[in-house]
């Protein structure tokens, strides 16, 4: 019988998530603070991993943690592919990204006040003003306009890599509607059931109050007292490809999961339709995007949109979580001066780095852009999910002079970035039965009520699946894994 | 609890139900064919009437032979099976019905239970299925059999596995409507098929009554009842007014009351759906007050097109004040 790890050997020129920066040929015991449970884990033989695994993904499936797929006009739904092996973090280094995370979360919801307010950071030539007034996800319309409980990023999740060197680096801001949480949880209830020795041995904080403090957030910005509010969980339906975590978070915060149809407003207040007749509702956890929540107000075609919400969000009658207008703020070429942001507001320096980012929007980046871009990544300011993205260094000729000419005629829309060797993971390959390295991020989930930011210690990472790959998209092949942010040792 | 989510919760009561009457129905008539001494057309034509889907089955298989009741596909079996499983164009199919409960179900897959969930969507997965094809044209009666076992679980895991409160309240009073219908329709239709088909000849006129009991599941508590005497009066007055066989049209709608007593108390004046209840509870009076003659055809016709009319007028009503429909 071998170890688990028996003959692994990481990417080279890539940090490894559990052996560390330099990865030798040959032995390596792997980073000290991961010991106990490498130990754990090579306390498994490959044939039991892949008994173990095929468990997990049979639990998944009866469960029916599922996402659908559209074009499926059976409405089936699939799984996200799970992998196993845990992607482990060591107390110090969380506790490096939960200060950075909750500085720049505090930053951001300052810009977000002041550019749909007083519009100081515009004033100061910090950012250049047709940058954010021109961004897609400015909402000139919400100018003046206050947040309940003064929060606009009520959740957030912020996608960070590690580079070679082992730092994180933040990648990007989601700031409207992330989603993925519920894997987190529903990945921690499997490595219980699966690896509970293991699990044990490494000590590791808890995900599972992640509900609980969300329905506590959503209270905790409510117009009227937290004892009187009602919070609902607005989803566009069934069809939606996370409908199911959306009715995940509304059962384990036990709250109603409602549609559009089911709200209306009437004197500036929201109510929802009951068997009993109308009532009030405070705050709503929407998971519709913001174009579509009121017809009135952004999408006059939107059937998903419930009729006068807007106004009676300006009316401060009822918090919408997250803040509509968000977008501003996670916009790819916005987010070149989040750095710029946290020094104007909060008057200290980034405890976080980030990927450096070239603007196609100046004049200077964009002509090295266009002399570079077999050596760069190419991505669209309003466009998520992996799509709309040239990946220079494995593009054709074709594909980079389609980019050249998009760039050349809307350079707003596009920024670049040079390719991070994004750090890797021991991750189960069923086709060798075997570990090999695969490609990691990670997406921590932020809440933020009026006391500030809490980072859940946990997250989700997500894992290219495919040999070779930096996509890590679950729309793009990828996978997950439970990510587990180990305790301090006690000492 | 949230309107939208309480009409979810009733339809997929009444498609639960739907799909299980219509496969008892196919299979009973299935089996009726096959040995009583009547013309087809006399057997099938019925089905699709009961159905309500006369005007979709001729429109998708006759649409030039219309109102010629020499029609050969009123009496082809086969057709009519074919129609009333597969067939989406009929709002009534078990394809269709089956989907619609799984979509309902899952709808509010935070309100039903995970067993609930499972049963639902094992049913429409496999009427999906190639497995499914397979068995409806070699092995008619497995087939159906399956439909019933599987919407029985259903109505039973409803029952067992889930809080006796609102939402199961909704869900059943769709059962329960929906099945206040299927009786009064089975009835009415049947009745005044056969009353006027198999007149002066004994024997095959009871083979006729008692295939309408076993379409209603009634055969058995019939007999035990009636201690074997079969006729048409006997027959209307136990599926009409007995009040201790769970599918006769009393007993329905004074459970179907009792439900919606329970999501709306009579006493509760102040909360929507005081005309509905007031309109249930008034069928329930007129159910259990003086029946008349049930010999008189005509007015066994008229009583049932009363009970079907009222239902209809129920669920509009419901739709109305309790299921955000207006």
């Amino acid at each position: 019988m071998s170890a688990l790890h028996h003959g692994y050997h990481g990417l080279p020129g890539t940090f490894d998530e559990t052996f560390g920066a330099a990865v030798a040929e040959g032995a390596n015991a792997g980073r000290p603070e991961l010991r106990r449970v490498i130990e754990a884990l090579d306390r498994l033989s490959p044939d039991e991993l892949g008994r173990l695994q095929a468990l997990a993904e049979k639990a998944l499936l009866d469960q029916g943690v599922t996402f659908s797929v559209y074009s499926d006009s059976r409405g089936t739904e699939k799984i996200f592919p799970f992998c196993l092996v845990p992607r482990v973090v060591p107390a110090a280094d969380f506790a490096r990204l939960e200060r950075g995370v909750q500085q720049r979360l505090r930053a951001l919801g300052a810009f977000l006040d002041d550019v749909y307010g007083e519009q100081r950071i515009l004033a100061a030539g910090v950012i250049p003003r047709e940058l954010v007034l021109g961004a897609a996800g400015y909402r000139p319309s919400l100018r003046g306009v206050k947040a309940p409980g003064g929060v606009r990023i009520h959740i957030s999740g912020v996608d960070l890599i590690r580079d070679p060197s082992g730092t994180w680096r933040v990648l990007e801001d989601n700031l409207r509607t992330p989603s993925g949480v519920s894997y987190v949880v529903e990945n921690r209830l499997l490595s219980k059931r699966i690896l509970p020795r293991i699990l044990d041995a490494a000590r590791v904080h808890r995900v599972d109050h992640y509900p609980t403090r969300l329905a506590e957030t959503l209270r905790s910005v409510s117009p009227v007292g937290e004892s009187e509010t009602t919070a609902v969980v607005l989803t566009p339906g069934p069809y939606n490809s996370a409908y199911f975590e959306h009715s995940f978070l509304a059962r384990t915060m036990g709250l109603e999961l409602v549609q559009a149809p089911d709200l209306f407003v009437d004197d500036e207040k929201v109510f929802v339709r009951t068997t009993r007749g109308p009532r009030r509702v405070h705050v709503i956890y929407r998971r519709t995007d913001e174009a579509f929540i009121d017809p009135d107000a952004f999408n006059p075609e939107s059937v998903l949109g419930v009729r006068g919400l807007m106004r009676a969000y300006a009316a401060g009658n009822v918090a919408l979580a997250n803040a509509p207008g968000n977008g501003v703020a996670d916009d790819k070429a916005v987010y070149a001066f989040v750095p710029d942001m946290i020094r104007f507001y909060l008057g200290e320096e980034p405890a976080l780095e980030q990927v450096q980012t070239l603007v196609c929007a100046r004049d200077d980046d964009r002509r090295y852009v266009v002399d570079h871009l077999g050596e760069l990544v190419v991505k669209a300011v309003d466009e998520a999910g992996g799509y709309g993205m040239l990946m220079g260094p494995q593009s054709s000729a074709a594909e980079r002079d389609e980019f050249r000419r998009r760039i050349e005629a809307e350079p707003r829309k596009y920024i670049a970035q040079h390719r991070i060797e994004l750090s890797a993971c021991p991750t189960w390959i069923a086709d060798r039965k075997t570990v090999e390295p695969r490609r990691v991020d990670l997406r921590p989930y932020i809440l933020t009520s009026p006391a500030g930011p809490w980072v859940l210690p946990g997250g989700l990472t997500r894992v290219a699946l495919a040999d070779g790959s930096y996509v890590v998209n679950s729309s793009q092949g990828g996978g997950s894994k439970d990510t587990w942010v180990l305790k301090e040792d006690r000492s | 609890m949230i309107s939208r989510v309480a009409d979810h919760a009733f339809w997929l009561g009444r498609y639960v139900e739907r799909t299980e009457a219509t496969a008892r129905l196919l299979a009973t008539t299935h089996n009726l064919a096959l040995d009583a001494e009547l013309e087809p057309a006399q057997c099938w034509r019925p089905v699709i009437v009961v159905a309500g889907e006369e005007a979709g089955f001729v429109a998708r298989h006759a649409p030039e032979g219309k109102d010629d009741p020499s029609w050969p596909g009123w009496g082809d079996g086969e057709l009519v099976e074919h129609f009333l499983t597969w067939d989406d164009v009929s709002g009534v199919s078990l394809h269709h019905s089956a989907r619609a409960a799984r979509w309902n179900a899952r709808s509010i897959r935070e309100v039903v239970s995970l067993e609930v969930w499972e049963t639902t969507n094992e049913l429409y997965l496999w009427l999906a299925s190639d497995a499914a094809q397979r068995e409806f044209r070699e092995e008619r009666y497995a087939f159906y059999k399956r439909v019933r076992s599987l919407t029985q679980l259903t109505l039973g895991l409803l029952r067992s596995t889930m809080l006796h409160d609102e939402p199961l309240d909704f869900i059943w009073l769709g059962v329960l409507l929906e099945r206040v219908s299927q009786t009064a329709r089975i009835l009415d239709v049947q009745h005044h098929a056969f009353s006027t088909a198999a007149r002066h000849h004994e024997v095959v006129e009871t083979s006729l009554w008692l295939s309408l009991l076993r379409s209603l599941g009634g055969f058995e508590p019939f007999m035990k009842k009636q201690q074997g005497r079969v006729t048409p009066e006997g027959v209307a007055g136990f599926l009409i007014g007995e009040d201790r066989f769970p599918r006769s049209v009393a007993y329905c709608v004074k459970s179907a009351y009792d439900r919606l007593c329970a999501i709306r108390p009579e006493s509760a004046t102040d909360l929507p759906g005081g005309e509905t209840l007031a309109r249930l509870r008034a069928l329930d009076v007129h159910l259990r007050g003086e029946r008349g003659d049930l010999r008189d055809r005509e007015h066994v016709h008229r009583l049932l097109t009363h009970v079907v009319d009222e239902t209809h007028a129920i669920c509009q009503g419901l739709g109305r004040e309790l299921l955000g429909q207006g």
